[in-house]
């Protein structure tokens, strides 16, 4: 045995290693260094006015944010509400005919490239055919903008779901004689119910924290308001607008919606988790 | 393959039927008739065709694409492979009970009534009647009968198939087909089952697809052996077990080859 | 009810509830089919839509218009050239960055982690992987951008910068902010998504493939970089692609510090823009006209190119799938 030739590779070996090592702990260290910057200057924001006061006018002090939760909470329950049956149905769709159909090939396919597309496309789109026609931002137009991000993640994780649904249990409703859809809706759509509930969780967590879309469709507005019809408050443009201002406090409220929107979205995730192995 | 079956009533008639999975047959020219009110058994070694066999007789196979049937199939007198026949309607009359137990995610009640609301309108207290009797039929009651609220999962794998057996008679199909009832189950959940098999037949026509050789002696009236897609040979169980006509069949049955 | 022994009976009741199953059928097929049918709708709505509203600069300026570096908004004369520069630059560039890191990162959950620690950094990867990009930019912004004007930079320029040729890259004003600040944001956020996407994709190779290369001595490096990476090689680059392919569409990671400047140098210290920035900063005060119809031009030029790009990972994830099922 060639004594150099081993050690060269016990060399390489280490080599390689530490180097990933040292990715591993560089990658840790940046991540919890945001995650550090994020907790401590948002806390800071957190005081009593942050929950109830809406956002102040440029200049003056004090305000929070309850205008911009406000608007967010009523735009992702609305688009909750919309994508979730539109999802689920389609997703029904691909695990029952997805195997006959060409479209359905064409669609998944398609559904892949829009969970990665990019979000600001997406309002550019809903602000030419919606925004631009009826000449006023709202409310509606940020849900839509949303629920066209949500969809294609809600079908996908029912799709998916379906499927894992084991084939005897289909084929056991179909054995009572039970047509398609209520095999569908009553057999298989139950058994997989936890993980297309997990489904919807990781949706609402993903456009809970998506800014581009919103920019030209529910835009901002400094007052309370809960009207869907009119530009309506939401958080993550309210921090991008306050995060780029030259006031203090506005830059401090930023941080807290950051906070506010990071715990949320991770909050979800872990729920969504924990759900699913509980159920599973 | 001498039978006689004069004084016999059919319920299933099998006339020259061909199976094929794509383009592999796997049934070759079958012939063969399933006795009313008696236990048809399906024997042989795995890859035969028995319960691709069994699973034409409720078309279970139109599920995938690129399985189908060639023949006849005639369930009282009407061939079920006709392209117009009903579906649902059909399987509505020939009930299937699977290897694995398979109980729908809700209450034990509504498994049980899950069938019977399909074809039947019936109010609470029938509904309720119904669902007694059919765990009764499935010598389940006494085991659940303070539970019926409960999952249908939170049984034991002995009770749960038993569970799909009541949900299986309590359409009151004409033929209950069985694909290896037993073979996921301990044996006294076994043993249960097959003294109920003995019982359904008074009431239905059974036919069991098993690769136990004793359990198919000790519950059937009929047994046919069948070996690679094609019936060896179909007589009484006592014909089949005590003096076969075929040599492929002694030497299965004697376990020369498994 | 039929009798049991008497075959299968048709009675009236049973014919008309066989006649409701079958259009209940009919109408959950459709229903659903029409659902699922949306999402093609919706992109075909989105090229048509962008196309449109784009068509008026893209007559003006015809193909030209993607290769040009002007942005004259008094003027009315717009090129594409500057913000597809800057998006197609910052996107490489954080590529080239993360994907090293990523796999490191990949290698050390899936070979040296110890095994108790292996699901909670797991799943830290995950969930980091959902922060919102908002926050990478702020971080960017308060906390990246100074120290890396105050340290990294003069730094930089001080070594590399002295190098002739690739030099150029690395000179100029350490003002923090500028390409290689929004690559190396856009860097951050990227990393965790890939390297959930390698660890995945590590994780399906087979056991015994592994222990038979270590059952001939090789080293844990060699097992990752000749049975490892061979095997999942389509599914690595998908992976990559598909990080690409956010990193081109990503909006606020990148605005709050690619500078917003629309010109082209070769420093990559100078501000410059992508075309999510360009459309986040611009669109609001966007008077009907050119300038609105070239920043859809720019909607247009980044849609086609994620597009172009996503459905290559695809593709390569899908082969990635048919091999391991060959395989497996």
């Amino acid at each position: 045995m060639d004594i150099g030739i081993y050690n060269r590779r016990k060399r390489t070996n280490k080599i390689g290693l530490t180097l990933s090592m040292v990715a591993m702990t560089l990658g840790m260290v940046v991540l919890l260094w945001i995650l550090f910057i994020l907790f401590s200057k948002g806390f800071a924001a957190l005081s009593g006015n942050f929950f109830t006061q809406s956002t102040p006018a440029a200049g003056s002090d004090g305000g929070g944010l309850a205008n911009a939760i406000v608007g967010s909470l009523m735009m992702v329950a609305s688009c909750t509400l919309i994508s979730t049956p539109i999802g689920v149905l389609a997703g029904i769709f691909m695990a029952e005919y997805g195997d006959r159909s060409k479209i359905a090939s064409i669609t998944r396919f398609v559904t892949d490239i829009m969970l990665s597309a990019p979000s600001i496309v997406i309002g550019l789109f809903v602000y030419a055919i919606l925004v631009a026609q009826v000449k006023h931002f709202s409310g509606w137009a940020g849900t839509m903008a949303l629920s066209l991000l949500a969809v294609p993640v809600i079908l996908k994780t029912t799709e998916n779901m379906l499927r894992l649904v084991p084939g005897t249990l289909r084929e056991a409703a179909y054995a009572l004689g039970a047509p398609k859809w209520k095999v569908s809706f009553s057999v298989i759509l139950r058994a997989a119910k936890s993980g297309v509930m997990t489904g919807i969780l990781l949706a609402v967590a993903r456009v809970s924290g998506e800014t581009a879309p919103l920019l030209f469709t529910a835009l901002n507005n400094q007052f309370f308001s809960t009207d869907m019809n009119k530009p309506m408050s939401n958080l993550p443009v309210v921090i991008y607008q306050f995060a780029l201002s030259p006031y203090d406090n506005w830059v401090n409220l930023a941080w807290g919606g950051a906070l506010l929107i990071t715990l949320t979205v991770l909050g979800l995730n872990i729920l969504a988790r924990v759900f699913f192995r509980e159920k599973s | 393959m001498t039978l006689d079956t004069t004084n016999l009533k059919n319920a299933i008639e099998v006339r020259n039927l061909d199976f094929f999975y794509g383009k592999f047959k796997g049934l070759k020219s079958i012939n063969l008739n399933i006795a009313e009110n008696k236990v048809t058994a399906f024997i042989g070694p795995s890859g035969c065709g028995k319960s691709t066999l069994l699973r034409t007789f409720n078309r279970m196979y139109d599920l995938y694409p690129g399985q189908r049937a060639e023949g006849e199939i005639n369930l009282y007198g009407e061939n079920i492979l006709d392209k117009e026949r009903d579906l649902n309607l059909l399987r509505s009359k020939v009930g299937m009970i699977f290897q694995k137990p398979t109980p729908f995610p809700m209450s034990i009640y509504d498994n049980i009534a899950f069938g019977v609301k399909l074809y039947e309108n019936l109010n609470k207290a029938d509904m309720d009647e119904r669902v007694e009797w059919a765990l009764n039929k499935a010598a389940l009651w006494n085991e659940v009968k303070e539970k019926l609220n409960q999952s249908g999962l939170s049984l034991s794998g002995g009770q749960q198939q038993r569970l799909c057996i009541a949900r299986g008679v309590a359409v009151k199909p004409s033929v209950l087909l069985l694909d290896e009832p037993t073979s996921a189950l301990d044996p006294i959940s076994t043993g249960k089952v097959e003294e109920l098999v003995h019982e359904l037949k008074n009431d239905y026509t059974v036919a069991i697809v098993t690769h136990n050789m004793q359990q198919a002696a000790r519950v059937s009236d009929f047994t046919a052996f069948m070996y690679l897609g094609e019936l060896i040979e179909f007589n009484e169980t006592k014909q089949i077990f005590l003096k076969p006509d075929r040599k492929e069949t002694e030497d299965y049955i004697t376990g020369r080859f498994g | 009810m039929t009798s049991m022994s008497s075959g299968i009976q048709l009675t009236p009741e049973m014919a008309k509830i066989v006649r409701n199953q079958k259009m209940q059928d009919f109408l959950f097929h459709k229903v659903t089919f029409f659902f699922a049918s949306l999402v093609l709708i919706v992109l075909a709505g989105i090229l048509i839509s962008l196309i449109i509203t784009s068509w008026p600069a893209l007559k003006e300026f015809g193909p030209g218009f993607f290769f040009s570096p002007e942005w004259d908004v008094v003027n009315q004369k717009f090129g594409g050239l500057t913000s597809i520069y800057g998006t197609l630059v910052t996107a490489t560039l954080a590529l080239l960055i993360a994907v090293p890191l990523s796999f490191g990162i990949a290698v050390f959950l899936t070979e040296m982690c110890p095994n108790w620690l292996r699901r909670p950094l797991g799943t830290a990867v995950e969930l980091l992987a959902a922060v919102p990009s908002i926050i990478y930019g702020m971080f960017g912004l308060f906390v990246f951008a100074p120290l890396f004007a105050t340290y990294v930079q003069p730094f930089l320029t001080d070594t590399i910068g002295q190098v002739p040729v690739i030099g150029a890259l690395f000179q100029g004003a350490p003002n923090g902010i500028g390409l290689l600040c929004a690559a190396l944001i856009l860097a951050f956020m990227v990393v965790p998504f890939i390297t959930s996407v390698m660890r995945d994709v590590f994780e399906i190779v087979p056991p015994v493939l592994k222990e038979s290369a270590y059952g001939i001595g090789c080293t844990t490096w060699e097992v990752v970089t000749r049975i490892v990476l061979p095997y999942t090689q389509a599914g690595v680059v998908g992976g990559i692609m598909l990080g690409l392919g956010r990193a081109l569409g990503e909006t606020m990671a990148v605005t709050f510090v690619i500078g917003n400047a629309h010109r082209i140098r070769a420093s990559l210290f100078s501000p410059g823009s992508s075309i999510a920035s360009t459309l986040a900063n611009e669109f609001g005060e966007a008077e009907p006209g050119l300038h609105y119809a070239s920043l859809f031009a720019l909607g247009l030029a980044l849609f086609i190119i994620t597009f172009i790009v996503l459905s290559a990972a695809k593709w390569m994830l899908v082969r990635m799938e048919k091999q391991k099922g060959a395989k497996s």
